[in-house]
Order: structure tokens, then sequence, then C-alpha cells
């Protein structure tokens, strides 16, 4: 997968709801070109190319962020200001997919310019569902800036 | 200053105590320098020295003296500027030579400061509780304050980290029977579903205690509802989401006081219960309406749908109570005790009657005033 083409960037701490994410995606093949990073601090070095990172092309920026909110290291929220904050990222439309429906996480998260904000349905059919809309959406239906 | 002639049986008997132990200090102080002797206190002494059969000022220095003695630290204040102003006035029956008068005016002011003092030490003693009183419920606000934090950490842990297995139970058993679903006879997906059908029961319960919990701990903003335009905003709202078929039968409201958000969850879970529990196969009939009370007002819901036994309807409002089984109606018992805990929070009461197939009515009252 060359990592300077990436489409699709899932920042989702706990592997099983990553699986889950990335098999309802798959079926709608959108999964071609997805990175899967596991905390906000490898989510920071992946977009601005640094770290583990650092032999990626900058330029190649994602064009839909899956974002988690209770993340280890650096929290979604803080990923998301920091997305939101730099020129160079602050155009990629930022999907918060979490499991929290609280209305503080909700108000914060639009306070820092997210997209879309989706919480993650228990129930498999409907989790499956709404990953794959909000996919395709955002992937096929959605105009980017260009 | 608090001016509160309320007198209750207690204060009366401390008043009585501090006048008479006022009196008895007084007059021995009176007694002893009247009858043992001039005892040169301080400068006034030289007016006493010459009109002895006054009650001596002493006897007010020893008024102030008690009273600060009476654990009434402020209380001097007063007192002692009433004091002086006898004193003064004393001085000027004296100098333009009324004897007499100054004599009974003195006797006459001697008593009337001994009740005032009697009546101010008992005043700022009542202050002085009070602004404890205030002090201690502060502590407790804010000890409750601290434990309400605390339960929002835990309702959102609850709400957030519970899901997530939740979560993966249900999606990788469907995972199994879809990619193993060639390699599974009717019994492995029957288990299997099993497995999934309780993953969903769990996630509603934690639905449940979650919007329970939020009932408990969220400010109520109070403002005046109409009621009749609520029901019919509910009612409407359920009907988009329900295909059962559904009737309403709503007069014309009284308005009450409330926080709306959660007066509006009293009544989606009274009208979902009364679509919930019809006969299978008839239509919902639900009828809504209001009665005027005397500082408050009674509503009802009514429905005509399977009722319930009366014997259990102590079980009614229980935390998790049913009084069907699952099969029969799904649920987890916490609709009414949603009801309950807000109406509580309000002031109201809520009670239920109903028969076996005969409908059910909830009645709760809320306040028609501030």
């Amino acid at each position: 997968m060359d990592l300077d083409e990436i489409e699709i960037l899932l920042v989702e701490d706990n592997p099983t709801d990553a699986e889950l994410t990335i098999r309802a995606l798959k079926k709608k093949n959108l999964t071609n070109n997805l990175v899967w990073v596991k905390d906000g601090a490898e989510a920071l070095e992946f977009l601005y190319a640094t770290g583990s990172y650092s032999k990626r092309n900058i330029e190649g920026i994602p064009k839909l962020i899956l974002l988690d909110l209770r993340m280890p290291k650096v929290d979604g929220l803080e990923v998301l200001q920091i997305i939101k904050k730099d020129e160079r990222t602050k155009k990629i439309p930022v999907v918060i997919l979490t499991s929290s429906k609280e209305d503080k996480d909700i108000v914060e998260s639009y306070k820092l310019g997210v997209n879309s904000y989706v919480s993650k349905p228990v129930e498999f059919d409907e989790f499956t569902e709404a990953v794959s809309t909000l996919g395709l959406y955002w992937m096929l239906l959605n105009k980017p800036p260009e | 200053m608090l001016v509160n002639f309320k007198i209750n049986l207690q204060e009366r008997g401390r008043i009585v105590a501090i006048v008479l132990t006022l009196v008895l200090f007084s007059f021995l102080t009176y007694y002893f320098q009247f009858h043992l002797g001039k005892i040169p206190i301080s400068s006034l002494s030289s007016l006493y020295l010459q009109n002895p059969s006054h009650p001596s000022y002493l006897s007010y220095i020893s008024i102030i003296l008690t009273s600060v003695w009476w654990k009434k630290k402020r209380i001097w204040f007063a007192p002692a500027f009433l004091t002086i102003l006898l004193i003064f006035i004393q001085l000027l029956f004296v100098t333009f030579g009324f004897k007499r008068y100054s004599d009974y005016f003195s006797l006459v002011m001697f008593i009337f400061v001994i009740v005032i003092v009697a009546f101010l030490g008992e005043r700022i003693e009542k202050v002085k509780s009070l602004s404890d009183l205030n002090e201690k419920l502060d502590k407790e606000k804010s000890k409750l304050e601290d434990a309400n934090k605390e339960l929002d950490a835990f309702a959102y842990s609850v709400s957030h980290d519970l899901r997530v297995p939740l979560r993966a139970i249900d999606g990788f058993s469907r995972i199994l029977i879809e990619d193993y679903e060639n390699k599974l006879d009717e019994e492995g997906k029957r288990l299997i579903n099993i497995v999934r059908g309780n993953t969903m029961k769990m996630g509603q319960l934690i639905d449940d205690i979650l919007q329970l919990s939020r009932v408990g701990r969220q400010e109520m903003r109070i403002s005046e509802i109409n009621m009749e335009a609520l029901v019919k905003n509910v009612y409407k709202e359920l009907k988009l989401s329900n295909n059962k078929n559904m009737q309403l039968k709503v007069e014309s409201l009284l308005p009450a006081y409330g926080d709306r958000i959660l007066i509006q969850q009293i009544l989606i879970n009274l009208l979902s219960n009364s679509i919930k529990f019809t006969k299978p196969g008839e239509t919902a009939v639900i009828e809504v309406g209001s009665k005027q009370g005397h500082d408050e007002n009674i509503y009802y819901v009514m429905d005509r749908g399977v009722g319930f036994n009366m014997e259990y309807v102590n079980k009614l409002f229980g935390l998790f109570q049913r009084l069907h089984s699952q099969e029969e109606f799904e649920g987890t018992g916490v609709g009414l005790s949603i009801v309950q805990r807000i109406i509580k929070r309000h002031g109201g009461r809520v009670w239920g009657e109903g028969k076996v197939d005969g409908g059910a009515t909830i009645y709760f009252t809320l306040p028609n005033e501030l």
C-alpha cells in the first residue's frame, strides 16, 4: 500500500472496533487505501510525516479521517484540534466515530470543527450500516475541496 | 437585624433565666456599694458619691459584664450604648434638680435595660446559630457536588466503556455466522443468536441505567409548560417511529411548572407504555387529561390495553420490576421508575390503577405555581 496515497485514515485504539469498522468498509470496497493507527500520537505522526512516518510525503493527505475519542497518549479531541488548526490538514473531513453519546463530547467536537459525529451502534447490523453509509457518503457523494 | 418576636417555650425559659441572672447580679452590686460604702471605680464614682440613692452606675456596668459573660460576646455593643444614653439622661435630671423624677426614671430604665439585654441576647444568639447552620449547609452542598461529579464520571464510564466489548460480542458472533455459515448447523446458529440476543438486552439495560442516572443528576430548569402541546408533540414523534395503530384523545390540559425536558421524558415513557401494552391486533387508544388540585394539577394517562393486576400495584414503579414476561412484552422495567424519579424531583406524586385486560391509568401531579 502506498502510504502517500491513502484515502482513509482510521484512528482507533480498540482492535475489535477497528476490525468491525474495516470489515464494514470493505463490504463497500472502500478499504483499498486505508491505514489504521492505534492512537492519537501515531495519527499525528502519520499526518505530519514525523516519527515512524518521516519517510512519508506530507503532501499526500487522506480523503477522510475516522477518529475515535477516548484513546491513550493523545486524545481524539486533541488530535481534532491540531488537525483543524493546521493549514495543511484543516480541509480534511473528520468524522468522529465513538461509543460516547455524551452531550459534552458532541458539543466540544463541533466547537473544534468536526465535520460529522457518529455514535457507534452496539448492534452489528446497525453498526455495519452506519459505517458503510458514512464511508460511501464521504468518499463518493461528498465533494471535497480540491 | 432579625425582628421576629415569636418566642417559643424554650426561648422564654432562657430569657427568664437571663433576666433573673442580670437582676440578681445588678441588685447584688447595688446592695454592696449602697450599703457597704462607696467603691470608687472610676470618675463616675464622684457623681455617685453625690447621689448615693440612685441605682448605681455600677449596676449598669454589671449588666454589661453579665451579658458579656453569658457567652453573647457581641452583645455589649447595644446595651453599652443604651447605658451611656441612660447615664447621660440621668445626669441631665440631676443637673436640673429633678431628683424624684430621676429616681423613678432610674428604676424604670434599670428594669427596661435588663429586659432589652435579655431579648437582644436571645436574638443575637439566634442569628449566630443561623449563620452556623448556613455554614454547615454550604459544606454539605459542596460534599453533594463532589458526589455528583463522581457519579457523572461513573455514568460516562458506563456509557462508553461497557458498550465497547458489547459491540465486539455482537459483531463477532455475527461474523462467525456469516463467515462460517456452511460449517454451522441450525443448532449452532440458534446458539449464537442467543448470545446476540443477550448482548442486545445488555445494551438496552445500559442505556436505561444511564437514562435513570441522568434524570437524577441533571439540573432542572423550571418554566411554565404547555402540557397539551407537549403531549401532542410526543404522540406525533411516537407515531412516526411506531407502526402500530394508535389514537390519542386529549382534552385541553392545564399548564404546569417544571423542567420541560424531564416532563417530556415522562410523557414519552407513559405514552410508549400505553402503546406497547395494547392487546395484540388492537388499536392503541390513549387518553390524557388533567384536573385542577389545590396547588397542584393532577394529570392522567389512560389506555385500554392489557392492564395489570392491582395486587402487584406496589411493584409498578419498582426499578427493573416488571409485571409481564419478556415474551409477552419487551422491556427492562425502568420506564416507570424514571417517571417516578422525575415526579419526585418536582415534588409531586405518582400512582397507578389497572385491571387485567381492562387497561391502566397512571396519575401524576405537578405544581401549578412556582
